[in-house]
């Protein structure tokens, strides 16, 4: 019970996951993110080896459409994963196993994939799908949390006996470092999409603070005197 | 239209790639040339990623029979590559696929493999390969010199009414480190197997002189003088 | 002798090197830049393992500078180098050793690094910046043979008494793919930079239709076919 947005940003090529699920932790498993690489993700019933796997794969120089093959061929259960498999200009492949619990299904778009199972309808990947095409001047984390948060919006995910909340988020992106340009996780919470906006905007006015004292630690601000600039600036602002 | 020839001395285990073709900078298009790992082209639609792709499953150890077979199942086009591998123990893998153009093929020799399309017909094969093997104790750029103009002299690309020229050709020869020992090119040019020639043919003047620099450049001569030299001796 | 602009896109992240020289074959030390990692190029009397490492490096994540100065440790001739490189950030590195002959030295910029030795003058160096800052909406390629072409126009190679001709020049661009963009190479002429001028004019009508079959191969237009449509001959 998942859904996600996992892209390649055409203009910049940074690859990206934005996701929600009933399960708890879910940042944990996303670890199919690379560099002029690709971005890669298996949930539902999830097989942990196979990120690692298709990020080996697709930094051999394999098209998404055989590291797809490769995961399934690889993988006596593999109709109970749905897994996605963009690569670092941009080509995809996707998969949503016969045994994935309904309702499962994804779409592929330009350079994105929109996927998830035990949701409330078809319509919850539309929604997803239409949120990120629409939102094309915002930033492409901006972009990826606006697709999660439609998914939200038309209904999320749906089990035997109705309705079922997120309790886990998380959005990611890499660009051409070894290291995450974003990485904010909600790992336990009743409405972790909320949760996960709100550490977002938050940690939004810290970035550029965090990047500097990292670059130029002789000169940077004690981190208490930063807050205190930021509070002040909230004061002003109300 | 191509033709190319993968071959290895079997006595200093140096791998090489000769190759000419009607289209322009071909040797721009021939990275999978690897020390000690082996040698892989595609060409006629060539695939980009195949070549290395394929020196990377060789370094882990995969054989090109296997290499050739991974190709095949990540390339939805592959019937129309034409393909040949070769390792450092000289085993080798080819494919002409029947998307190919004019008269394609491959065809095997001793310590090489011979592959071409858009070709008169398999004569111009045989004349890589007798040029190849004509003189085989000479150093591996020479041979794969010979195979080129061998196939050159066979009738070469084109049909029999209809001749086409080569404008790009390229030898590549690997050893022990990490860049080619030979690796001569020839871009754009209306005879441009008689170019790589001269060209082949003054690099060699300079091999010893440029490895020199690198190696001991403190009792290196000037270029200019060495230049000199070469002039004297020519005259 | 030789002068060089290592180069990388900000906007894109492309990478990439001209290089002109008295020198032949340049080419074969100057397959030196790697995908969205960085460009690099060991020139004087060059010390032909320093690309491979250098690469190496830059992708395992260290900085031009740190990579710069593995190099000096490991190379008991180092004064004799003269080196570029700029990494993924775009942040560049360069030296230039007191062995070096001439008139050598480098203009290092946001994302470019103009350097060469064996030059009438430093005069020499700053045209190669200049040529490379010219255009800076242009692709990458474009601005790497601005930059050797105001080189070579502000005097190049050798003395006020003695001019040095480039004998060979190359030009190489990778983006995001594992095999280049754009590789070309003049290995043996007598105007090397004009002849690389001419390769790319030439090459630059072919690339998308090279690109083209190789990703398309069903129904692709046949070379001659092509070629019509360019109203040039074939030979």
């Amino acid at each position: 019970m998942t859904y996600t947005l996992l892209a390649r940003c055409p203009l910049t090529g940074q690859v990206g996951i934005g996701i929600a699920t009933y399960s708890i932790c879910v940042g944990l498993y996303c670890n199919g993110l690379r560099g002029n690489t690709g971005a890669v993700m298996t949930q539902a019933f999830v097989n942990q080896s196979n990120n690692p796997l298709a990020l080996k794969l697709l930094a051999q120089g394999f098209m998404p459409g055989h590291v797809l093959d490769e995961l399934k061929a690889n993988d006596p259960y593999s109709e109970y994963r749905q897994i996605a498999v963009i690569d670092r200009v941009g080509r995809i492949a996707a998969y949503s196993g016969p045994k994935n619990r309904g309702w499962a299904g994804h779409k592929v778009g330009e350079g994105y994939v929109a996927m998830g199972n035990v949701l409330a309808g078809e319509h919850v990947v539309d929604a997803m799908a239409k949120a990120y095409e629409a939102a094309t001047k915002l930033p492409f984390e901006r972009r990826l949390l606006a697709a999660i948060e439609a998914g939200r919006d038309a209904g999320g995910q749906a089990g035997n006996d109705g309705h079922l909340t997120e309790r886990s988020a998380a959005v990611m992106v890499y660009g051409d470092y070894d290291h995450a340009e974003l990485d904010l996780r909600v790992d336990l919470h009743e409405t972790a999409v909320e949760e996960l906006r709100r550490a977002f905007e938050e940690y939004e006015l810290y970035r550029g603070y965090y990047k500097e004292r990292s670059k130029n630690p002789k000169d940077a601000m004690p981190q208490f005197a930063f807050v205190e600039t930021l509070a002040k600036k909230k004061e002003v602002a109300q | 239209m191509t033709f190319s020839l993968i071959g290895r001395c079997a006595r200093t285990g140096r791998l090489g790639l000769g190759i000419t073709t009607f289209s322009l900078a071909v040797g721009g298009r021939c990275e999978g040339v690897a020390a000690n790992v082996g040698v892989c082209k595609t060409q006629a639609f060539p695939n980009r990623t195949n070549d290395p792709l394929g020196i990377k499953l060789m370094a882990e150890g995969y054989l090109p029979a296997r290499v050739m077979e991974m190709f095949a199942s990540n390339d939805t086009e592959h019937s129309y590559r034409q393909i040949a591998i070769m390792n450092r123990d000289g085993r080798i893998a080819a494919h002409t696929g029947p998307g190919c153009r004019g008269w394609a093929g491959h065809e095997e020799g001793t310590d090489c493999v011979a592959f071409g399309n858009g070709l008169v017909g398999p004569q111009v094969l045989d004349g890589m390969i007798k040029g190849f093997l004509s003189r085989p104790d000479d150093a591996l750029e020479h041979r794969l010199m010979r195979a080129i103009e061998g196939g050159r002299d066979a009738g070469g690309q084109g049909t029999p009414d209809a001749h086409r020229p080569e404008r790009s050709a390229a030898i590549k020869v690997v050893d022990r480190r990490d860049y080619p020992d030979v690796d001569v090119r020839v871009d754009v040019h209306p005879t441009a197997v008689a170019e790589l020639r001269r060209v082949l043919e003054e690099f060699k003047l300079y091999e010893e002189f440029y490895r020199g620099r690198d190696t001991d450049p403190a009792k290196a001569i000037p270029q200019d003088v060495f230049v000199a030299q070469l002039k004297a001796k020519r005259a | 002798m030789t002068y060089t602009i290592l180069g990388r896109c900000a906007k894109t992240g492309r990478v990439g090197i001209g290089i002109a020289t008295f020198s032949i074959t340049v080419g074969r030390y100057a397959h030196s830049a790697r995908s969205m990692v960085g460009v690099t190029v060991s020139q004087a009397f060059a010390n032909e393992n320093n690309n491979a490492i250098a690469l190496r490096l830059l992708e395992q994540g260290f900085t031009a500078k740190a990579t710069l100065e593995h190099l000096k440790a490991n190379d008991e001739y180092f004064t004799y180098r003269q080196i570029g490189v700029i990494d993924r950030t775009g942040a560049a590195a360069a030296y230039t050793g007191p062995g070096v002959r001439g008139w050598a030295g480098e203009v290092v910029g946001d994302n470019y690094i103009a350097t060469g030795n064996g030059l009438v003058g430093a005069h020499v160096a700053d045209a190669i910046a200049r040529g490379f800052l010219a255009e800076p909406d242009s692709d990458l390629e474009h601005r790497l043979l601005m930059g050797i072409e105001y080189g070579r126009d502000a005097g190049g190679q050798g003395t006020a008494e003695e001019h040095k001709a480039e004998r060979s020049s190359a030009l190489l661009v990778y983006s995001r793919h594992t095999y280049p963009d754009i590789d070309l190479r003049v290995d043996l002429h007598a105007t090397a930079v004009e002849e690389l001028r001419r390769v790319y004019v030439e090459y630059k009508q072919y690339e998308a239709y090279y690109r083209h079959r190789g990703e398309h191969p069903r129904g692709a237009q046949s070379q001659e076919a092509f070629m019509a449509t360019l109203n040039t001959s074939a030979a």
